[in-house]
């Protein structure tokens, strides 16, 4: 297991770098966004992990942020209704989905012979849209949902879980239980709000805390502008490893489509140079993982790689 | 065409051609739905308009489904977290669009002498359509309608029609709103293979709650014949004003349509003159619907 560097690299205090944006990566490069692109071009997704593990990335994370089965239900009234106005195979569809992602995932590793020094993190997004806490569901809902979505990525063979931009307590909660059943390790990130706390008002030092008594193995912040990651570092620096990766551009979302959508624009506003300096400040406060959100590119995590060395 | 004589010859029951589907016709032409096309692709609504125009339509919709301001706020936590985050001036941007749908539209009937041609404002829930359970709170939503009505009448739109409805609280709303504007309101909801609405009320709740509203024309959309013809089942022999009926064809495939042969153009028809038959006299196709099944109405029944 890959996994096992990464971690003595945890425990030396070394810095680990991610990987940037996939889905604003996908639509930067002129990809329809429906199925995430895995279905009409699973090369461009493989030459986007190419191009992260080439500017060189410690760890790759799949393609599977936001697609579950509740994103094609979420559409319909219930799953009686998909089933009667829904496309055929809708039901199966998330899941075939995401094992088709990892599978990419894993072929990129091979095509550059990393698969045995890479390790590859298993990305679960949070039941509901990233940004809104208040969608999120009951516990329950929350840990069957999450449930699921390990099981189908361990069983595909990813070497930990990233349950990525958790924005409550409750729900964080939940994918720690829902994780804590598998053999697996687990991180966790955050999204923080406009006052350094979590998106919804709670406190983030509190919720970091509590993923680190519930078996994560790193604490990051992530989707959010670089201020807002800035400003909620001293919540989630405490000597254990913790990480953090900010978007870039603006969020520019269709109208119609209620779930969220990776179209970031002006993301030109901040070079790969410009954020690498970001990062190193980051760096300098005691953050050890760091990579990009969403709207950031290879040539970005590129430049960070040049500043972590 | 004014709108007083379209009522005049809907009142006397007399059969009334919609358009088809938009946006799963923007698909079909090898587009995405993204930002409606409405300021990427404008030739392409102008031709799609056109075409159904030229099919026979009597009353052309605007492209504007799901566009609205409440539609870009619900991708942020709170208005705060859109001003530090989101995209500049997507606030402005679903009345900026309705302006230039609109005069799409208009552009449209224009450039094929067809000003008799009428121009309705597609405007659905302010939440997702086919979720009843996220419906808004009623009473707080008049002046978020109010608002977003009046950007279509600014924009020239001659009626309101609130489609794809899940229930009839907020179609009240609605409804109220466009009295306030003063242009008139049509009402779609969309029925379930139960024949009762998506949101559950029954049929008679739906007629009882129109009949204190008054809409000029009460529809049945967005679902599949079968669900269609169950729901006009329950309404047709309680509704004795203009009723009307737009099925979809095939089936949705989030965020885009799959098209599928089970009801072709011909078959849709049988359909619609079962529903003639059960009293609908507004008619037209819902998602997935081309020009080709609005000119086989349109052939049929004039």
């Amino acid at each position: 297991m890959s996994y096992k560097l990464i971690k003595e690299k945890l425990a030396a205090k070394e810095s680990i770098l991610l990987d940037g944006g996939i889905g604003s990566e996908v639509l930067r490069r002129g990809i329809r966004w429906r199925q995430h692109g895995i279905e009409d071009a699973p090369d461009v997704i493989r030459s986007i992990h190419v191009d992260y593990l080439e500017a060189g990335v410690d760890v790759l994370t799949t393609h599977t942020f936001n697609l579950t089965k509740r994103n094609f239900i979420n559409f319909f009234r219930d799953e009686e209704h998909m089933a009667l106005i829904g496309a055929t195979g809708l039901p199966a569809k998330a899941m075939e989905l995401c094992r088709t992602a990892v599978s990419l995932a894993k072929e990129a590793l091979a095509e550059t012979g990393m698969a045995g020094t890479v390790p590859l993190a298993g990305s679960i997004a949070p039941v509901m849209h990233l940004f809104r806490p208040d969608l999120s569901p009951p516990e329950n809902d929350c840990l069957d949902h999450h449930e699921e979505c390990v099981e189908v990525l361990l069983d595909c063979g990813v070497d930990f879980i990233f349950f990525e931009g958790m924005n409550n307590t409750r729900e964080a909660q939940a994918a720690l239980q829902a994780a804590a059943g598998f053999d697996l390790p687990v991180w966790m990130s955050f999204v923080p709000g406009m006052d350094g706390n979590l998106l919804n008002g709670e406190s983030l030092s509190n919720v970091a805390d509590l993923a680190r008594g519930n078996g994560a193995e790193a604490a990051l912040v992530s989707a959010g502008t670089i201020p807002m990651i800035t400003k909620s570092l001293p919540n989630i620096i405490n000597g254990s490893p913790c990480g953090a990766k900010a978007i870039i551009g603006r969020y520019n979302p269709p109208s119609w489509k209620p779930d969220f959508y990776p179209c970031f624009e002006d993301t030109d506003e901040v070079s790969p140079e410009k954020y690498a300096q970001e990062v190193n400040s980051w760096l300098d406060q005691g953050v050890q993982i760091v990579g990009g959100s969403s709207g950031t590119t290879p040539e970005h995590i590129r430049a960070v790689r040049k500043v972590i060395g | 065409m004014s709108y007083k004589e379209l009522k005049s010859r809907i009142d006397a029951q007399q059969v009334t051609f919609l358009d088809g589907g938009i946006g799963t016709e923007i698909l079909r032409r090898g587009y995405t739905w993204a930002s409606h096309q409405l300021k990427s692709e404008p030739e392409l609504n102008l031709e799609i308009h056109q075409d159904y125009i030229n099919a026979g339509a009597d009353v052309i919709t605007t492209n504007t489904f799901q566009l609205s301001k409440r539609s870009f706020r619900n991708h942020f936590a709170n208005d705060e977290h859109l001003e530090a985050i989101g995209a500049r001036g997507l606030l402005d941007r679903a009345g900026e669009l309705i302006h230039e749908s609109v005069a799409l539209a208009d552009k449209a009937r224009r450039s094929l002498d067809r000003d008799n041609c009428l121009i309705a404002a597609s405007i659905t829930t302010l939440e997702w359509c086919f979720r009843p359970d996220r419906s808004p709170d009623v009473e707080k939503i008049y002046d978020e309608y109010l608002e977003e009505l009046k950007d279509y009448a600014d924009a020239g739109a001659d009626i309101f029609l609130f489609e794809t409805f899940n229930s009839t609280p907020e179609a009240e709303v609605a409804i109220n709103a466009a009295k306030e504007i003063g242009i008139p309101a049509w009402v779609a909801f969309v029925p379930y293979q139960d024949g009762r609405l998506l949101g559950g009320q029954s049929m008679a709740e739906v007629a009882d709650a129109m009949a204190r509203n008054e809409p000029d024309v009460l529809l049945l959309n967005c679902a599949p014949p079968d669900h269609i013809t169950a729901g006009l089942e329950q309404l047709a022999p309680l509704w004795d004003k203009p009723l009307g009926v737009y099925a979809h064809v095939g089936k949705f495939n989030p965020p885009e349509w799959q098209f599928t042969d089970e009801y072709s153009a011909d078959q849709h028809l049988q359909e619609c003159k079962h529903w003639h038959d059960l009293g609908a006299t507004v008619i037209g196709g819902c998602c997935g619907t081309t020009p080709d099944y609005i000119k086989k109405l349109t052939e049929f029944f004039s």
